[in-house]
């Protein structure tokens, strides 16, 4: 009963909350669906800030003989005398866009954004399951953020060590000037960023396991559930773990241990440490950094499987199968992190075990593009921008999945590794499908959000400038990774065998512009509908899930009376027999007997029985009352 | 009244577990994780060879007898609470934080018999991972010595009862851990220092 | 003035740009073209895809094709060989699922475009196809995986007893090269002891180090296998030879090792490719600061008798610099001094 009392509580709160002050209302909130909106925008200007990082570093690898002058009223001293961008700096940026890239927008960006706002309205809670830790959740995130934006600005300029902040690099500040300041603000920001993720998650887990509306089992749950379920699973075990390797890494900085650190010399002098171990950090680092990789996709795959079954009219192929290999994916997240590491002196024996655990992954990945291709096929294809984004996700997610299979491959991987063919592989499997699954999300959920529908032309226009320029930008690295590029090189011309290819460069960076260019498309199409845009209707995909049962704006608490039950699965679309080509989620399947299969017909009377005994409760309770 | 109310909770919580104990428990996994990833780093590190053996203080024995008493007297005031027994419970919930005062001092004075012992922080890893360890689980400590004293001033002001468990039982889950945690921190010291 | 101008330019041409869209916009508005699906805008969408597939296809295969001698680095190692056939066994097997997905997925796009007389097919699941690409893939790759891991288990199997050793030493931002000399085996070494005049950190108290002696180059012999022994002195680098499909990482207070044979001598392999300057390159893949893209050190792989040869001209480290040796106790001193005076 203590139970009861306390949530019951919680109920009657949201509907005293009506009239929120600004400061309640729009930056200290607790409703789910501004904190999801607060972290989009945050995802967009740090997107745009990795962007613009990336086509910095691009223009020098592009055009190495520019004169980037115009550049330094920006970056100051960093541009030298004669209009040439810093050896170091270009590190600095690199290390930027990577940080920025993975954590600030398609994990928060993405994950944040969406399981906030949708993992209460899809399995019909009126919150999450702690308001208040969400909020903390955001506000950790913008100090992050914060932090994080000012080491940009620092005199010797941010972490230089590339995102994954190997040591010693990353201990020495002999060793290069971003390991000073500029790290330790890294890391500061990093460990908010873990608190940020782990309130997330461990609310997101709450969530959905305790606060699912009536009838939504497990095997109802919407794939997008799904996704965001396991990808707080995978956060919650792995961030911890980044939280050790980091703090190991504070105490070799500024206390002088030897966790990571042995037999350096530097700068002149021999320093004291011994007995630590580089490649210790490595493994650490990857614990959390392999299955990063999938808190970034996940979400992606669940939203795109969400909205291809939506535009296709046609249930989503392999439901099951769905959650099966996305469970498999979770899974074998955690036993493949050692491919990154084959040529790192790690013991041989393992790369051979991790070869084979790494290429296991790949089966559940191919079951998942299977089926999204059985789905649209004999589908009825209405192509909303929110479904070209995530049809163009299913190509790139082939396209970069398939590289994979090299890469976990150990033998091939001596020769590849770290080349450019590994910046091809994971910019299109991680970084462009995790990147279009959350376009793909803000394009389709945009009229829940604010109430207003996004320009669809533009967001055509929008999508084929970005999936063709996507594929300009990417394509052409596998050849030169193929070639030897490594990554990370201010410069090729210092050797032979990397002397060329300056035409495929500047082809490379010339798309790269056009492409960032193209996303002010998206940015004016957001900012102008969420002020300006066509008034939404209530379900304008004609989708089955709850959000869409909400009213156009949701207060908080999102549901006026009470909340929805629910009595079928989210895929009930173009069901034979049925008038309409799609039935939601609330309509019980008493409701449609014309269209029921013959395994639901007996579900039916069950069905009845149980709608006829709540409605005696109902009676019963209102009798009571009234005497 | 109660009985709709408990209807509607029925509908909108499938599962009857209270959601702020489920979130303790995800956070106990991601303390557990951390604690996880420390101690096979300690394994992975002692396989590259380079360690410097010596031997465990003495009073870990004393302090890990001193968790263990805390957690049967945190039991204790558990099955108080549970009979409305609110002096016994009182009682017991002082002695458990004075415990668990008493085991952060002894681990205080393990250090310096580690210092003693020309065992410091700053040095070779084997002795650092013993310091990481213990402080991490020294600040995890302090934060359930501060929650032990947030539950007694709500048990002071007759606010924990059989009928309000909620605190309670967070409480003990948080503590009993902390001590299941020591209890295998030391364990995994004896085995592999 | 012109910064003004080209100002003024662009706003009075975003505020065109503007302009036209809120017409559009109102106009698309006022003719209710909202409402309805099968729209003439979906129908472009649906040629665009068979378009890009297209057009893409016909790009990949024309530049595939065009650059091969371009991006296919010639191979100059044994297990080069190898790898490189596993690599093109993979692109075949990859490419063909490439290429039947994409053709599947644009093709579905075009074919089942939206038609408001149509209806989607009410197809949620079919456990047999799914077990067959559960199956499928599985079997491809354990047969990838596997033929993957006997190649790695060769080429990480320890080195042969008579591979000529190399050590190479990584710092910022170059790398220091070691040959042990006639015995074979390098002194040891201890990085306490690194200063100007010895940047190895080499320990003369080991009677091994006598022999000793420095490169410019890496200098190995072709057809015999060649024992990298790899470490750092500072960072994380990573020795990287393309054309030996070799790369390792040095880290710093761990020793990395990586043996190959060179199958091609530096003169075959520049009358091979019709380029009299072309050199076997070392360079460094771990990000390690602001000079990582310009380690640069060249191999040179010579004829087996050429190469002992040039071994027996190389002057010893105590004997190209006899300070090296004065802090030696006086028994060993007099061996080196020894082994000075013999090797004259």
């Amino acid at each position: 009963m203590a139970v009861a009392n306390v949530s019951s509580h919680d109920v009657e709160h949201h509907e005293h909350e009506h009239h929120d002050n600004f400061i309640t209302k729009y930056i200290f909130s607790t409703d789910h669906k501004m904190i999801g909106k607060q972290f989009l925008v945050t995802g967009i200007f740090w997107a745009l800030i990795g962007g613009f990082l990336s086509i910095v570093f691009r223009l020098q690898l592009g055009f190495p003989d520019m004169n980037l002058e115009f550049l330094r009223p920006i970056f100051g001293g960093w541009i030298d005398n004669t209009g040439k961008l810093d050896p170091n700096f270009y590190l600095a940026l690199v290390t930027m866009h990577g940080t920025i890239m993975v954590f600030f927008v398609l994990t928060a960006g993405l994950s944040g954004t969406f399981s906030n706002f949708l993992i209460p309205l899809q399995i019909g809670a009126r919150d999450m399951a702690s308001g208040f830790m969400n909020m903390l959740s955001y506000w950790f995130f913008f100090l992050s953020s914060v932090v994080m934006f000012c080491s940009l600005f620092l005199e010797k300029g941010p972490a230089g060590g590339g995102w994954v902040v190997y040591p010693p690099l990353s201990a020495l500040e002999q060793a290069i000037p971003g390991s000073g300041l500029g790290m330790t603000l890294w890391l500061v920001a990093m460990t908010f960023f873990i608190v940020s993720s782990l309130l997330g998650g461990i609310n997101y887990i709450t969530t959905v396991i305790n606060l699912r509306t009536k009838g939504m089992s497990f095997a109802r749950l919407p794939l997008t559930i799904w996704a965001f379920f396991l990808t707080a699973i995978i956060g919650l075990l792995s961030f911890p773990v980044l939280f050790s390797a980091a703090l190991l890494l504070v105490f070799d900085r500024s206390f002088g241990t030897s966790f990571y650190l042995s037999d350096i010399y530097i700068g002149g002098e021999a320093l004291p440490n011994t007995g630590g171990s580089a490649v210790l950090y490595q493994h650490l680092f990857w614990f959390l950094g392999h299955p990063e990789v999938y808190i970034v996709l996940l979400p992606a795959l669940g939203i795109t499987s969400e909205i291809i079954a939506t535009n296709s009219r046609k249930p989503i192929f392999g439901y099951k199968a769905m959650i099966i290999s996305m469970l498999g994916i979770t899974i074998l997240s955690f036993v493949v992190w050692a491919h990154h590491m084959f040529v790192s002196g790690m013991n041989p024996f393992l790369g051979s075990i991790f070869m084979f655990l790494t290429l296991i992954i790949a089966v559940p990945s191919a079951v998942k593009v299977f089926n999204y291709l059985t789905t649209l096929w004999r589908g009825n294809l209405r192509f909303t921008p929110g479904m070209l984004f995530s049809i163009g996700l299913v190509s790139v997610f082939i396209s970069g999945g398939l590289t994979g299979i090299f890469l976990g491959n150990s033998a091939i991987d001596i020769q590849l590794h770290d080349t450019y063919f590994v910046v091809a592989h994971f910019h299109l499997v991680m970084g462009s499908a995790s990147f279009f699954g959350l376009v793909a999300g803000v394009y389709h959920w945009f009229p829940k959000m604010f109430g207003r529908m996004m320009d669809e032309k533009l967001g055509h226009i929008h999508f084929w400038l970005t999936f063709v320029g996507i594929y300009m930008v990417f394509f052409p690295m596998h050849y030169i990774g193929i070639a030897g590029f490594p990554r990370r090189y201010y410069t090729w011309t210092e050797f032979a065998f990397s002397d060329m290819y300056t035409d495929l460069n500047m082809f490379v960076s010339a798309a790269a512009i056009i492409t960032f260019a193209a996303q002010m498309i998206l940015v004016f199409n957001f900012f102008y509908s969420m002020f300006f845009g066509r008034k939404a209707s209530l379900n304008p995909w004609r989708s089955n899930t709850l959000e869409w049962t909400t009213p156009l704006h949701p207060q908080h608490g999102n549901w006026p009376g009470e909340i929805p039950s629910v009595y079928r699965w989210p895929y009930d679309y173009s069901k034979p027999g049925s008038k309409e080509d799609f039935i939601p989620q609330t309509i019980p399947l008493s409701a449609t007997p014309e269209s029921n299969l013959p395994h639901e017909e007996k579900l039916v009377n069950l069905e009845k029985e149980i709608i006829a005994e709540e409605g005696q409760i109902l009676v019963a309770n209102e009798t009571k009352e009234e005497s | 009244m109660e009985e709709k109310l408990s209807y509607e909770e029925g509908a909108v919580q499938p599962l009857s577990m209270h959601p702020k104990k489920f979130a303790l428990w995800l956070f106990i996994v991601s303390v557990v994780m951390v604690f996880a990833s420390l101690t096979s780093a300690y394994i992975v590190r002692q396989g590259e060879g380079n360690w410097l053996e010596f031997n465990l203080p003495d009073i870990f024995w004393y302090t890990s007898a001193v968790i263990i008493l805390s957690s049967i007297t945190m039991h204790w005031a558990y099955v108080s609470a549970k009979n409305d027994a609110l002096d016994m419970l009182r009682l017991a919930l002082i002695i458990t934080s004075f415990l668990g005062f008493a085991f952060l001092v002894g681990q205080w004075y393990s250090w310096v018999a580690l210092v003693d012992r020309d065992v410091y922080f700053v040095g070779n890893p084997s002795g650092s991972f013993l310091y990481v360890f213990t402080g991490l689980h020294a600040l995890h400590l302090i934060s359930g010595v501060i929650f032990l004293i947030i539950v007694l001033i709500s048990s002071l002001r007759y606010k924990i009862h059989s009928q309000n468990m909620a605190q309670m039982e967070m409480c003990v889950t948080y503590w009993h851990f902390l001590g299941a945690l020591w209890i295998y921190l030391f364990m995994f010291l004896l085995l592999n220092h | 003035m012109y910064g003004l101008l080209i100002a003024i330019g662009i706003v009075l041409l975003l505020s065109v740009i503007w302009m036209v869209y809120r017409i559009q916009a109102l106009i698309s508005v006022a003719k209710g073209s909202s409402k309805k699906i099968a729209t003439t805008s979906n129908k472009v969408n649906a040629i665009l895809m068979m378009v890009f597939l297209v057009g893409c296809t016909i790009l990949m295969v024309w530049y595939s094709i065009k650059e091969f001698d371009n991006y296919q680095l010639p191979v100059a190692s044994e297990h080069g060989v190898i790898t490189d056939q596993l690599f093109w066994v993979t692109m075949a097997v990859t490419g063909f699922i490439f290429v039947l997905t994409h053709i599947l997925l644009f093709w579905f796009g075009y074919r089942y475009q939206y038609d408001d007389n149509k209806r989607a097919a009410y197809y949620p699941d079919n456990n047999k196809l799914e077990i067959i690409w559960t199956l499928v893939p599985a079997v491809v790759l354990t047969v990838l995986v596997f033929t993957g891991w006997r190649a790695w288990k060769d080429i990480t199997a320890p080195a042969p007893e008579d591979a000529h050793v190399v050590e190479i030493m990584g710092y910022q931002f170059a790398w220091e090269i070691r040959y042990p000399g006639k015995d074979n085996v390098l002194g040891d070494y201890d990085y306490r002891l690194i200063n100007a005049n010895n940047s190895r950190g080499i320990d003369f108290t080991d009677k091994n180090s006598f022999d000793d002696f420095p490169s410019q180059q890496v200098v190995i012999p072709k057809g015999e296998p060649v024992l990298f022994k790899i470490r750092a002195r500072d960072v994380l680098h990573s020795v990287f030879a393309p054309h030996m499909r070799l790369k390792m990482d040095a880290v710093p207070g761990m020793p990395t090792r990586f043996w190959f044979v060179p199958t091609k001598t530096t003169t075959e392999m520049r009358a091979e490719l019709g380029d009299d300057e072309f050199e076997y390159e070392i360079a460094c893949t771990e990000v390690c600061g602001r000079g990582h893209f310009s380690m640069r050190r060249v191999i040179t792989v010579l004829e087996p008798d050429e190469y002992r040869e040039w071994v027996s001209e190389q002057e010893s480290f105590i004997k190209r610099n006899p300070d090296l040796i004065s802090d030696l106790p006086s028994d060993l001193k007099e061996l080196a001094e020894i082994y000075i005076n013999e090797s004259k």
